[in-house]
């Protein structure tokens, strides 16, 4: 319609073209994501409500507190990573709205490397922590720790299932300009995934 | 469009359905992301600094209540960096927002009540 | 870096164009002719809703024999129909049935089939989930049953408290089989809340803003909210569970530390939304039945619209009143007691709404009406005695004794279930194409009325009286006997009208065949579902209609003269949707959805049994998830043409702005040399 929403149709707005107009004006598939997003909010809060709950250490225990066993430095550098592969993850974005499709399957690339050294850094990490006493039945912190950090994982590994597919997707020419919300859509749940480490690298790592 | 409307129409608005494109204002630069994840890797970097650096007086202020204060703030402000700029909630519409701000809110009242209750807040064993 | 050219643009749907089907043979069940595979692939909401309903009735048939085992076992003290063991695992899966199998489905039945209606859209948002749902919830539902051949079933309550779920004190497979049979449904509701909500949210017809949407849609709708917000709480309890009896983590070994509280928590975290969330669709449908049989709008619309919202926001904060008796001290029973006394509020406000709907109005007493004033009713009593559960002290003598089984199953049955019968006996017409037989329904109601009351009624008494709940058996001498005695005859009446139901179901069909289509609207309702034809054709609505207030169908039909008398102004004739049409796109039937959902179950023996069959379980979830990616929504060949444009006038472009215009032109160009099906792309776009 011509009154329309006041946006300005530069190359830089978004021109997702979607087959159906939708009464919100934001296409099914987003919406949903975000819906799935707020979802997951209460999913991964029970976990670190729980890791919360059981971190302190007991005199019962056989085995290392998860604070003994932490490599601060090693988990930063972790972090850092993942934090640049949301960097990756937009620009990816930015660029399929462009129409650039070389440089989104680099970034969309970049994204899927940078998470899997993320997913190679928390492999490493539990290996140390299993070889100095903490596995993953030797007190509730460590199944709290193991449990939140695996499903943080699992997740991450997930997208980059996802992110990996849209770039073989994007190679065989599946993505055109005005189908870019699939890669929107993959990086919404990646920025997510990056969001939700935040707070465990802040509430579970860091804070005492 | 308007004009072509039946009398029935005309009694009351008809809900537009309009163009799709779910943005209220344009979407950042390119170099406006990475300036912004530059900021993030600052405030990474100060969160990492209440480890490196563990002298720091503010990290001590009223015993450990200044540390967790100042890295639950840190995260908060990574966290809507996160959500406003790189997912794009700043520039899409706000229904966006609501939606996942509704889960957010509703996680963290429903689960501090929960640790509240757990005596999750009181230092000890529980 | 030498990378492959582009090929060709994809169509809008991202469907190939050159016939790249990675999975090869499958070719997608475009127009199955057989009514197995119609039904077996199918996309289609209203078809989905009816397979909800019937999977749910077919669990009620379970859930009440579980229950009548139950109330035999209890008919005089030292029943020895039951062992102690095998009560308890009666008791687990008759509640767990009830409410997960049951209430729970009958809710998405009525939400899939009713609420795409209500709106006046073709579908839902993502009909391939919506199929995929309903094949999880199945295939769950089916997984849990198969618990009673495998050593037996779930025996620590529908709410399974730790550590007594643990393996220590349960050593069977019945808990784990619980466990994952409620993820596995668990991501089924999952999925449909995201596929209703925005289904609702985006897909409403012209002139329907939120504010005319009818009440039951509005219901749907907070209900959709809820189970997005609560299933994820259940599930993190469940994983935690599932770790600690499949592989031994700690998080309720209370030898190194864990916390049966934190199970408790989480658990009423999510369950009582859960609670609201099973109500509200019978509220809902209420709303939408008593305006019809008072000939009156229902009074008060925006305060059932926002009571339901509150009673969805508040039921978040009320869930340690589950907990009065486990020890979490002053401070959270005084706050929750409060809160749980605040939330009858709005759920006042409805019983208040619905009786002065009533008041005044031109009642006829219907079958439908009976049970909505039913449902009314029995409703206020169950939530009286919520009320007194609210007072905690009171509620310390009453918690684990059968009033507290009478509460909710006065609001559960009473209420949700009364509700959903009610509903049925309306909307028959509308999904069959005929009534329910009316003297059975009414014989229907008032058997069941009187056999729930007598089953239900004196379990007030004997909880008062201190009758323990989830025992096996009891004593004699201490009064219980009679109304034990009361309660189980009052449970085989309700048996039996519950038989009496399936009779006229099936008697209904048999005399229908002789009888003439009652048509589009035969109650003379208010809401735009009863405009077009019964039994709903396909595509539901063509042309898609623009609503221009509440109760817009009643509207076309009656205005009101100045004095407040309603005159016909139309016939139905002249507004109700004549069907017949031919040429309406709809979403392609497929494969992957009920492949992916029955791979669910397989993973989940194969964690309890062996994990080779994960990994078979994990390859065909793998294989299905990426089938459904690369298949396109719609099989090659079709346009979209489901616009929510203002259509009334039928054209077969909608309102499209330019650019989208531009986009389908360039679509339908590059369909044409598709040629691998022409005859599919024919029959795709009729109707069935």
């Amino acid at each position: 319609m011509a009154d329309a929403a006041v946006v300005d149709h530069d190359e830089v707005a978004p021109h997702a073209h979607i087959e159906h107009d939708t009464n919100t004006g934001i296409s099914n598939t987003k919406l949903a994501m975000w819906l799935f997003l707020a979802s997951e909010c209460l999913l991964f809060g029970g976990l670190i409500t729980t890791y919360l709950l059981y971190k302190t250490p007991l005199t019962i225990e056989q085995g290392p507190a998860p604070k003994q066993v932490y490599d601060i430095p090693f988990t930063s550098v972790s972090s850092f990573v993942l934090l640049m592969s949301s960097l990756t993850m937009v620009l990816a974005v930015a660029a399929i709205e462009r129409g650039d499709h070389h440089r989104v399957r680099t970034w969309l690339a970049g994204t899927a490397l940078l998470g899997s050294i993320f997913i190679a850094g928390q492999v490493y990490e539990f290996t140390v922590f299993k070889s100095e006493g903490m596995g993953y039945t030797t007190s509730r912190s460590s199944s709290a720790f193991y449990t939140l950090t695996g499903f943080h994982g699992v997740h991450v590994t997930v997208g980059i299932i996802m992110l990996i597919s849209v770039l073989l997707l994007s190679l065989r020419g599946k993505i055109p300009e005005h189908r870019s919300e699939t890669v929107e859509t993959v990086g919404l749940y990646w920025h997510f995934v990056d969001v939700v480490w935040i707070v465990i690298f802040a509430v579970v790592y860091l804070i005492p | 469009m308007m004009e072509t409307q039946s009398v029935e129409s005309d009694r009351s608005k008809v809900i537009s359905t309009g163009f799709l494109d779910g943005a209220r204002r344009n979407y950042p630069r390119e170099v406006e992301y990475v300036v912004v994840a530059i900021g993030l890797a600052i405030i990474t970097g100060l969160e990492i600094a209440t480890y490196a650096a563990p002298g720091f007086p503010l990290w001590h202020w009223d015993d450990k209540v200044g540390l967790v204060m100042f890295l639950l703030l840190l995260m908060a402000v990574k966290f809507w960096t996160v959500a406003y700029f790189f997912m794009h909630l700043r520039f899409d519409k706000p229904i966006l927002t609501r939606a996942f701000y509704t889960g957010v809110l509703l996680a963290l009242g429903v689960y501090v009540a929960v640790l509240a209750m757990l005596h999750g807040f009181i230092a000890g064993q529980h | 870096m030498a990378l492959a050219e582009p090929g060709p643009l994809a169509l809008p749907s991202g469907g190939p164009s050159d016939g790249f089907n990675p999975l090869g043979v499958l070719s997608r069940p475009v127009a199955p002719k057989a009514a197995w595979r119609k039904w077996l692939f199918t996309v289609d909401h209203k078809k989905i809703g009816i397979m909800y309903g019937a999977a749910a009735m077919f669990f009620f048939m379970i859930g009440g024999s579980e229950a009548l085992l139950i109330r035999a076992q209890l008919w005089a003290p030292r029943g020895k129909l039951l062992s102690a063991e095998l009560y308890n695992q009666v008791f687990t899966m008759h509640g767990t049935t009830m409410v997960f199998l049951v209430v729970m489905p009958i809710g998405a039945a009525f939400a899939n089939y009713l609420m795409p209606l209500q709106i006046g859209a073709r579908d839902v948002a993502f009909p391939r989930i919506n199929a995929f749902s309903f094949w999880c919830f199945l295939g769950g539902a089916l997984f849990l049953n198969s618990s009673w051949f495998f050593g037996g079933g779930a025996d620590g309550g529908w709410f399974m408290y730790a550590p007594n779920s643990g393996v220590l004190f349960s050593p069977g497979h019945g808990i784990d089989f619980w466990n994952l049979a409620l993820i596995i449904t668990g991501i089924a509701s999952l999925t449909g809340a995201v596929n209703l909500i925005v289904t609702v949210l985006n897909m409403r017809c012209p002139g329907m803003s939120l504010m005319r949407m009818p009440i039951f849609t509005w219901m749907t709708l907070v209900t959709q909210f809820l189970l997005l917000f609560a299933i994820p709480v259940l599930t993190a309890a469940q994983f935690l569970l599932m770790f600690d009896r499949l592989f031994r983590a700690n998080f309720f070994n209370v030898k190194l530390g864990g916390n049966p509280l934190l199970w408790e928590h989480l658990f009423w975290v999510f369950g009582h939304p859960e609670v609201y969330l099973m109500i509200l669709p019978a509220f809902g449908l209420v709303s939408e039945m008593l305006p019809v049989f008072s000939r009156k709008p229902i009074f008060g619309y925006p305060f059932i619209v926002f009571s339901g919202v509150a009673i969805g926001f508040m039921g978040w904060g009320v869930w340690a009143h589950h907990m009065f008796v486990s020890g979490i001290g002053p401070i959270s029973v005084t706050t929750f007691a409060l809160t749980t006394m605040f939330i009858a509020v709005p759920t006042g406000v409805k019983i208040l709404n619905w009786t002065a709907t009533m008041w005044g109005g031109k009642l006829t007493f219907t079958t439908p009406m009976l049970f909505s004033i039913g449902l009314v009713t029995m409703f206020t009593i169950g939530g009286l005695s919520g009320v007194t559960h609210s007072v905690a002290p009171a509620d310390t003598q009453q918690t684990d004794t059968y009033y507290i089984v009478a509460h909710f199953h006065y609001v559960l049955f009473g209420g949700a279930f009364l509700g959903f019968m009610g509903g049925l006996y309306f909307y028959w017409p509308k999904l069959f194409g005929h009534m329910l037989n009316e003297s059975l329904g009414k014989a229907n109601f008032w058997l069941m009325l009187l056999g729930f009351n007598l089953t239900f009624g004196p379990m007030h008494i004997l909880g008062l009286q201190g009758m323990s709940r989830r025992i096996y058996t009891y004593d004699a001498g201490y009064g219980f006997e009679i109304w034990n005695k009361i309660a189980t005859i009052g449970a085989f009446t309700l048996a039996s009208s519950v038989a009496l139901f399936l009779f006229n179901v099936f008697y209904s069909r048999v005399k229908a065949k002789n009888l003439p289509n009652p048509g589009p609207d035969p109650w003379d309702a208010r809401t735009i579902e009863w405009m077009i034809p019964s039994p709903v054709p396909e595509y539901n609505y063509d042309p898609v209609p623009t609503v221009t207030r509440v109760d817009d169908f009643w509207y076309r039909k009656y205005a009101e003269t100045p004095d407040h008398r309603l005159v016909r102004v139309h016939t139905l004739e002249e507004v109700a949707q004549p069907g017949g049409a031919t040429d309406v796109h709809l979403p392609s039937p497929s494969y992957w959805p009920i492949v992916a959902a029955f791979s669910l179950p397989i993973i989940a023996y194969g964690l309890i049994f062996t994990l080779w069959l994960c990994l078979v379980g994990g390859i065909i979830l793998v294989t299905a998830l990426f089938g459904w990616a690369l298949e396109p929504p719609d099989a090659p060949g079709g346009d979209h043409g489901d616009h929510q444009g203002p259509d009334d006038e039928s054209s077969a472009e909608g309102p499209a702005p330019d650019a989208d215009a531009d986009a389908d032109a360039g679509a339908t160009s590059d369909v044409a040399p598709d040629g691998a099906a022409t005859e599919d792309e024919r029959e795709v776009e009729t109707v069935g």
